[in-house]
């Protein structure tokens, strides 16, 4: 035997934990999913419990499917490869203890506060900011035992696996931090530093980098180790590797701001999401073609392997996803889609197929492996897999029409140049067929679920008594080394093409993250630096007013609800939008938004020109029961706002936290609560001369009126603010 | 996906047992990928204060004064008073009112007219007057101040007779909860004729 090898085990213990943590989390946030999507076909599932309701639950479904399920199933499959790959232990069994255990941490708190309504209305980022706090401590430790573990690694070069590890790691920090600055105003209360367009930018750079990041290139990461794996046949091309990884980096990075076509964000930088995106089609479906291409000669395997079958489905989707997405960046298509379900139906393609299924085949490769038995039920496997592919055709077709559908209706003129639905119900009720499709999609889907769930356990009941802990043997790195070269051609391009200078990266981990995070900040900043610094980006409005105290309250009541999950505030200059909802959103009316709430679908109607558009009594009624003023409404009624006590006193602190933020609050800066109070009088006494209840001046639901009658309002001069809300 | 497929070349590269080929990038791949470039900087172009685009709020404006032209033109008056109350008693004209009435008024003044939100409308008493003419105006052009939208706007011509019609059908009628009246007793009311 060669004495120059070192001797080692692998730490499969906390691989082991992941793959129980993926398949719990999945399990609840997907039974989570399947009870809000019954709760628009039956609203009466919302049962008036503030904790149970669709803008406070729709969160933490997505919460739980991407950052627990996605998440663990990641840390799996990254823990058990990178040890395999790299030919050594993890860096720290305790940092992966703390990593393990700080994830799920965050997981049970984020169950915690997104019910009860501790939210920073930032889709993908609603945890407040000591969770936030928290997720980035975990996310460190997480890097270093991971870069620790590189650099105690005893293989020299980085598999293109590791690169989508290392591109993953390291973006996610920076997404993570900057668009979660804000300024707490409480323990679980925070406002966004940045405001309205900005906001808005921020936002979407990190939302749309989050299913980069976290979902698309830690999977593509996962895809090259346990594709070839299960295939046993060697990855298609490794020039294609490097080609879509880094195009992949540089280009996704740009792709966010094509999710605010036609809002006030700039035209010029929703134009660069777009032609950003659109460029990004094809390293997209690099990924899908290495994998897709490392299966030729195998699909005879193929037919008889859930595993593999597993993969081609969710390799499928993601190709299909990765189209789908820069044809949604063209600004024509996003008029017609954005705001519907079609974009609900892009994302379950790829969450429930690409994510989903590229966990289920890991899972299922790793489970023998890791409890070092055979997997109990081949056959159940097989019928999981059949089930869920049946349960996302079904889901995707009905959401499809759905969205499709809702689009064609909102923009539908008569031949009196009217709208041809003026009843924005009308849009609702036609889809009401297609969301019971839906819960019958994620109904198999589910039960696929649990009989995965089951599989897992009887294959880990049938474990030996104590698991084996095999001796790996290797050879520590040795300090000189020289690059095995090829024959260099002759010429520049045909030396670059092959691609020897990226074989040199690949053993210098340091350079190559350098390099990455280089190329992610420099596209970050080519967007950001001119967002931020120039002034014509958002022409100031003078009659725009910070919210009066009351409002903000009333603001902050409509961000715990999770209003935004369901109504927009941003009216786009298209005709059938100014004829339905009034004049379009201008970029100098969110100034003082702290954060955005702009939204990004439309449940029910635009709300950014709501105020003075119903008397104060209508909103009153509307909020305790919707079905008073719409029978056919599926919103969730909030009879709790009329009953909680409105908190005065904590109005100061909220004040306080804006003028910080540079929010020009004058007096209010010191006697916040009683002209509040003051307010909330008024509101009391127009309600109770309607007819309304006569005592809700210290309730919550004053503080919401305020607000929503706001609502659009100063844009137009003072003097004619009563006539807001006319287009 | 071309014919070097049979010229797989393996590289001596090898990772816990992977191992990868050497072949050539797809060149359908590399041909769309440069195509999406070329037509990306294409695209820059049409950004307005860069290229030669309008921009979208030019296209909105465009949009909207090519279908204001378009617009078949509205009737200058709406019907008469006569019009109206001989609606108000024909059978078919009040089924189709009661239909928008349901749809889009019994929110705020109930269902039978008796008036939630919004007034009653059987009782005598009006705030914005009571003859046909007037009420036509208001369900018409609105009272946005006090939250009656303009319904001109949405609803189609005939949705709005036939509605106004409904409502002076309402006239003496009993709902089961009326709120108390409202504005002042207008004795120019219309009452249909043979009242149901």
């Amino acid at each position: 035997m060669n004495p120059q090898l070192e001797s080692f085990r692998y730490d499969d213990a906390i691989v082991r934990k992941f793959l129980w943590a993926t398949f719990i989390w999945g399990l609840i946030g997907m039974t989570v999913g399947l009870l809000i999507a019954l709760q628009l076909a039956v609203p009466a599932l919302n049962l008036d419990i503030p904790w149970l309701s669709f803008g406070r639950l729709r969160p933490l479904h997505t919460n739980a499917v991407i950052f627990a399920f996605a998440g663990n199933a990641f840390f799996t499959g990254a823990y058990y490869s990178s040890q395999r790959l790299l030919k050594t232990r993890m860096f720290s069994d305790a940092l992966s203890a703390v990593h393990f255990w700080g994830w799920q941490l965050i997981i049970v708190l984020a169950a915690l506060t997104l019910p009860l309504g501790f939210t920073q209305a930032k889709e993908y980022a609603e945890l407040e900011w000591p969770i936030d706090i928290l997720i980035a401590v975990v996310w460190v430790v997480f890097a270093i035992n991971f870069f620790g573990t590189l650099a105690k690694r005893r293989e020299r070069h980085l598999y293109v696996a590791l690169w989508f590890y290392i591109a993953s790691i390291v973006t996610v920090a920076i997404l993570h931090i900057f668009n979660n600055l804000s300024v707490p105003a409480g323990p679980l209360k925070s406002y966004s530093i940045y405001a309205g367009v900005q906001d808005a930018f921020m936002q979407w750079w990190y939302g749309h980098n989050a299913v980069a990041f976290f979902l698309t290139t830690p999977f593509l990461g996962l895809m090259y180790y346990f594709l070839p794996k299960a295939a046993d046949k060697p990855i298609f091309s490794y020039r294609l590797s490097i080609l879509h990884f880094w195009t992949i980096v540089f280009l996704y990075i740009w792709a966010g701001p094509h999710h605010l076509h036609y809002t006030a964000l700039p035209e010029w930088a929703s134009t660069l999401g777009m032609i950003f995106s659109v460029m990004l089609w094809m390293p997209s479906w690099g990924g899908m073609i290495n994998g897709l291409l490392t299966l030729r000669g195998a699909w005879r395997k193929v037919v008889e392997d859930p595993i593999l079958k597993f993969y081609v489905v969710a390799i499928t989707a993601y190709g299909m996803s990765t189209f789908e997405g820069p044809m949604l960046s063209v600004r024509s298509v996003n008029a017609l889609a954005h705001y519907t379900d079609w974009i609900i139906a892009h994302v379950h393609t790829g969450a429930l197929g690409w994510n989903g299924f590229l966990a289920f085949g890991m899972i299922y490769w790793l489970a023998p492996r890791l409890f070092q038995t055979k997997l109990h039920s081949q056959k159940m496997a097989e019928l999981h897999f059949w089930l869920a592919t049946f349960g996302i055709i079904l889901y995707v077709t009905a959401i499809y029409s759905a969205g499709l559908t809702q689009g064609l209706m909102w923009r539908a003129y008569d031949a009196t140049g009217r709208l041809e639905y003026p009843a924005f119900i009308e849009t609702v009720m036609r889809l009401m067929p297609m969301y019971w499709l839906r819960v019958a999609g994620g109904s198999l889907y589910l039960t696929g679920m649990v009989l995965f769930g089951y599989n897992l356990f009887r294959t880990w009941k049938s474990r030996p008594a104590a698991y084996e802990e095999p001796v790996i043997q290797a050879a520590p790195l040795a300090g000189d080394y020289e690059e095995l070269t090829a024959p260099r051609p002759a010429g520049a391009l045909a030396r670059f093409a092959q691609a020897a200078w990226h074989r040199t990266w690949e053993r210098l981990p340091v350079t190559f993250t350098v390099m990455v995070a280089v190329a992610v900040i420099v596209a970050s900043l080519f967007e950001i630096i001119p967002t931020f610094l120039i002034k014509s980006n958002v022409p100031t409005i003078a009659s725009v007013k910070p919210y009066t105290p009351l409002e903000l309250a009333g603001r902050d009541l409509y961000i715990r609800e999770g209003c935004f999950n369901c109504h927009s505030q941003m009216i786009r200059p298209l005709r059938y939008e100014t004829d339905r909802y009034g004049e379009y959103s201008k970029p100098g009316e969110f100034v003082y938004d702290h954060p955005f709430l702009w939204g990004s679908r439309r449940i029910g109607p635009d709300l950014a020109r709501e105020g003075g558009k119903y008397p104060d009594l209508w909103h009153v009624r509307h909020m305790r029961h919707p079905k008073d003023i719409e029978a056919k409404s599926i919103m969730p009624g909030y009879p709790w706002m009329l009953t909680n006590q409105l908190d005065f006193d904590g109005i100061q602190r909220k004040v306080d936290a804006m003028v910080m933020l540079g929010v020009p609050y004058g007096d209010a800066v010191t006697d916040a609560p009683a002209m509040a109070r003051a307010q909330a009088q008024a509101i009391a006494q127009s309600i109770a001369s309607q007819g309304g209840p006569a005592d809700l001046s210290d309730k919550e639901i004053v503080a919401m009126v305020a607000y929503l009658q706001r609502l659009g309002r100063d844009v137009s001069a003072p003097a004619a603010a009563s006539a807001a809300g006319a287009p | 996906m071309s014919a070097s497929h049979d010229e797989d070349r393996l590289l001596h590269h090898d990772y816990d047992g992977i191992q990868e080929y050497d072949n050539p990038m797809p060149r359908w791949w590399l041909y769309i990928f440069w195509g999406t470039i070329v037509w990306a900087v294409l695209f820059w172009f049409n950004v307005p204060g860069i290229g030669v685009g309008q921009g979208r709020i030019a296209d909105y404006d465009a949009s909207v004064a090519a279908a204001n032209a378009a617009r078949p033109p509205e009737p200058v008056a709406g019907p008469s008073a006569d019009q109206l109350l001989a609606m108000s008693k024909d059978p078919a004209a009040l089924a189709s009112g009661k239909t928008v009435f349901g749809a889009y008024c019994v929110a705020c003044h109930g269902p039978d007219g008796g008036g939630v939100i919004g007034p009653n409308l059987t009782d005598a008493f009006w705030i914005h007057g009571g003859s046909p003419a007037a009420v036509y105006a208001t369900v018409h052009d609105g009272v946005l101040a006090k939250g009656m939208p303009a319904w001109g706007q949405s609803l189609k011509p005939d949705e709005v007779t036939a509605v106004v019609a409904y409502v002076i059908s309402l006239q003496g009628t009993t709902p089961a909860a009326p709120k108390p009246p409202e504005g002042t007793a207008d004795t120019a009311a219309a009452t249909p004729a043979s009242g149901s």
